[in-house]
């Protein structure tokens, strides 16, 4: 596990939002992975919360601003002002309830009606842990993904399986986009602010980041 | 028939008899030899500033023989009884003792703000004096409210949540027999929801794979719970608002339900019958959904307490007036929309006379609010978006994730026994609580069992996260499902706001904190307008579940109550009246919530000035407040913006 830095120290800042719908385990997600926690009585989220995490890729300090949003329907106004901006996006959805998976096409249309094109997608089949009450099979997780060219991976926040794995993908996808991007404009990545001005480079980018790197579980 | 208050003296037992014991051990409190009484009108709760003891006091009723002279009087008791069984002479004659012990004992109590001086209570005979004879409080509630907004511990202190329901002029009697009538509304709401719980199960299969894929079905179903027996609200609506689209919806979706067979599977349909089949329900959910179109309503003119009020006073000749009044209102503007109305005429005709009163005070607020074409576009994409059976699955998610916390503060609760926690459960169709104990099982089928209703009695707002937050405190001091069922609905008349689709609400409330932060702190307000935070969207999940994520459970009963004193001083027109005596000479507003969050804001200007550069940060600050906050110090701080600021809000 990359280790937890000071806040202000680092290159780039990435802003993350986490997707889905209620229930599904996105702030145990968002709470493994920026604090070791997991809690089964962790309250619905009301709007949005955030949380912070720094690690290392690629020799580059990289610290993740993860926006933790409320699932239901009602919050999506609120929400999804708050994808502006993101160049990251994990799009979870609970691998023992269909209807999930199902509404996974409406996020997916909802998030790319208010972001970048370019944004790093991963949809992200939670709770695998519950393995004997599971609805959704990899296969059609994974080739749905393919069609929506986005990557892909199952993860347990109970079991903190892949949770760190996850984040680290999609943050070094989003590097990885972030550095070509710069090479090709000539500009200094270190310098853009706040994460939400970067572009993450066009289409063609994020698909061959993609086709390279999808995994999982 | 003998009233009784019941006082629920959680906090203070708790303490009194130490922690050593476990929370299920009540048989040895003696303070409470009294019995537990069954349904209660009122319940008050009241905030001890000393001991920071939480009270509760459920004006309950008692039935026995004998008690019935007199009228009814009005006396309290600690509740911890574990009997169950309300004998009210024994009551009666253990009042003063039991006031001796509870007061005697709060002495000797600390609390997190027990260095805040309150005032002391009032005693026994202070209280019953408050209500004369046939059961209604002198001077229309006056001085009642006077001591609950002041946040003083007295049995008087009132639990507002229940005022909502009873006109602060309302007779024992006429609160008995809204009871009663209120009882069964609350009984039909559940059955439909088992009817529904039922077919959505038979046809679970079909459900979780077709789910939202088939959105025709989902959408079949919230509609047709939505438009069945609806006729009169719809037309009432429109009327109101005068827009066609309005129509269109309300045909469109009848003729969906008409057609839901053939573009949809059977279950659907079935569902959409079974939804239809209840007539008067459907009339008062869609009154209800009615009422709730018009933001600003409010609770200016909240539907139980008018329509219990009405439906009692109302004489013959007034329901005809109201039903001739509902009738031409609907005629006139919605030709079409009375096919089914008329066979339900007859059952409806004791609700009718609200109906119509209710459908002109809306016309009146929509007029002035503006905002009928956002509340159509809101109404029907929420349509489309989320149906029952949504509701039902994320209720379930949320109830069984409610915290523990209440149950330190509900005794004969947390003592439920295993087989009752599941058949409950069972019964309202939750699964998926291995984890818990039974009590909290019992407690998350509780929620869904009143959350389920709440989204047929108001169809238009459903369930949306945040609400079993703001039920959870309820049902754990009132033990009686239809009770606590109808303190819930009265809450959610203003709180409903917050959960509407199209943000009215919730904006509204943003912008009136921005507003007192702006007159107050030009130099704050200045410095959020630099991070572009003016909006004040940092302080949304407050306003949102009130508070209910920053205090503790006892905190947040504090915090309400005194909300609810203000908004029930309102409600009862007694603004104007002298205020003068209460602390700090504040009068009562509607948003006091929004005061306190505004103070809560403003006592870390400092830190937001100095330190934070991004609405991020603020909103950080402002999530991390649990356990950070004193209540009443937030009540002081709030009252001192409502005294320096209601007249420029």
């Amino acid at each position: 596990m990359a280790a937890y830095r000071a806040d202000d120290d680092y290159d780039y800042l990435f802003k993350v939002v986490l997707i889905g719908d209620s229930g599904v385990g996105k702030s145990n997600l968002l709470s493994r992975f920026t604090r070791n926690e997991f809690s089964l009585e962790s309250k619905s989220t009301i709007g949005v919360e955030f949380a912070t995490r720094s690690i290392r890729v690629d020799d580059k300090v990289v610290k993740a601003q993860i926006w933790d949003t409320a699932g239901q329907e009602r919050y999506r106004a609120i929400t999804s002002a708050y994808y502006r901006g993101a160049v990251g996006a994990l799009l979870v959805y609970d691998v023992t309830r269909h209807v999930t998976f199902e509404n996974v096409e409406r996020w997916l249309k909802e998030l790319r009606g208010h972001t970048d094109s370019n944004i790093v997608i991963m949809l992200v089949g939670n709770k695998a842990d519950l393995r004997h009450l599971r609805a959704v099979s990899t296969d059609d997780a994974k080739a749905f993904a393919e069609r929506e060219n986005t990557f892909f991976m199952e993860t347990s926040a109970l079991e903190s399986m892949n949770v760190e794995n996850a984040f680290t993908e999609v943050l070094t996808q989003i590097h990885h986009v972030v550095s070509r991007k710069a090479l090709e404009v000539g500009d200094d990545p270190a310098a853009l602010p706040k994460g939400r001005t970067i572009n993450v480079g066009s289409k063609d980018d994020v698909s061959a980041v993609k086709n390279a790197g999808c995994c999982s579980a | 028939m003998v009233n009784a208050f019941i006082r629920v003296t959680d906090r203070e037992k708790k303490k009194q008899k130490g922690r050593q014991n476990s929370n299920r051990d009540f048989s040895l409190d003696l303070t409470v030899v009294f019995p537990y009484i069954a349904i209660f009108m009122l319940f008050f709760s009241t905030g001890d500033g000393i001991e920071g003891l939480r009270k509760w006091i459920l004006f309950a009723e008692a039935s026995t023989a004998g008690g019935g002279g007199g009228g009814g009087f009005w006396s309290y008791y600690s509740v911890v009884s574990p009997s169950g069984i309300a004998i009210a002479v024994t009551a009666m004659a253990g009042i003063a003792l039991a006031a001796t012990i509870v007061y005697s004992r709060r002495g000797s109590l600390k609390s997190p703000w027990a260095l805040r001086k309150r005032k002391y209570a009032l005693q026994p005979k202070q209280w019953k004096s408050l209500f004369t004879p046939d059961g209604k409080l002198g001077d229309g509630g006056v001085k009642f409210l006077k001591k609950v907004r002041s946040g003083v511990f007295t049995p008087t202190n009132c639990d507002v949540c229940m005022l909502n329901r009873y006109d602060l002029n309302s007779s024992k009697e006429e609160r008995d027999s809204i009871r009663r009538q209120k009882r069964k509304e609350f009984e039909r709401l559940r059955k439909r929801c088992r009817q529904i719980l039922k077919r959505v199960e038979n046809s679970s299969t079909v459900k979780e794979t077709a789910g939202n894929n088939c959105n025709e079905d989902s959408e079949d179903l919230s509609q047709v719970v939505d438009s069945s027996g609806l006729e009169d609200v719809d037309s009432g609506r429109r009327s109101t608002e005068g827009e066609s689209p309005m129509v269109d919806d309300s045909e469109n979706s009848s003729k969906v339900k008409e057609t839901a067979g053939n573009n949809c599977n059977e279950d659907s349909e079935d569902l959409s019958q079974v939804v239809d089949s209840s007539g008067l329900e459907d009339v008062v959910s869609g009154r209800r959904s009615t009422k709730g179109e018009s933001p600003m309503v409010d609770d200016s003119d909240r539907p139980p307490r008018g329509q219990s009020h009405q439906t009692l006073v109302s004489s013959d000749s007034d329901s005809e007036g109201g039903i001739d009044k509902s009738e031409i209102t609907c005629e006139d503007n919605s030709p079409g929309e009375t096919e089914s109305s008329g066979s339900d005429t007859s059952d409806e005709d004791e609700n009718i006379p609200l109906f119509a009163s209710e459908i002109t005070e809306e016309n009146n607020i929509d007029k002035d609010d503006n905002s009928s074409a956002s509340r159509i576009k809101s109404r029907s994409k929420s349509h489309a978006d989320e149906d029952f059976a949504t509701w039902q699955r994320i209720i379930r998610v949320d109830a069984v994730r409610a915290n523990d916390e209440w149950i330190a503060y509900s005794s004969t609760q947390a003592l439920v026994s295993e087989m009752k926690a599941y058949q409950l459960a069972e019964s309202v169709g939750l699964k998926e609580y291995d984890h818990l104990e039974p009590c909290r099982i019992y407690h998350a089928a509780r929620l869904v069992a009143i959350l389920e209703a709440y989204t047929l009695y108001d169809p238009e707002i459903g369930y949306c996260q945040g609400m079993s937050d703001l039920l959870s405190p309820i049902i754990s001091v009132v033990e009686d499902d239809s009770e606590a069922f109808w303190c819930f609905a009265g809450f959610m008349k203003k709180a409903r706001h917050n959960f509407r689709l199209d943000e009215v609400g919730i904006r509204r409330q943003l912008n009136i904190v921005s507003k007192i932060i702006k007159c107050k702190d030009s130099h704050l307000y200045r410095h959020l307008e630099e991070l572009q935070a003016e909006d004040c969207f940092f302080v949304y999940r407050m306003v949102v579940v009130l508070f209910r994520r920053e205090l503790s459970f006892e905190q947040t009963l504090c915090l309400w109550e005194v909300v609810w004193a203000d908004q029930a001083a309102i409600r009862a027109g007694i603004t104007k009246t002298s205020w003068g005596r209460m602390r700090l000479r504040a009068p009562p507003t509607d948003d006091l919530l929004l005061y306190a969050i505004a103070a809560c804001v403003l006592q870390r200007r400092k830190l937001i000035i100095e330190m934070y550069s991004s609405m991020d940060e603020i909103m950080r600050e402002c999530h991390s407040m649990a356990g950070r906050l004193d209540v009443w110090k937030l009540l002081d701080d709030a009252h001192g913006l409502v005294v320096n600021l209601h007249d420029k809000i």
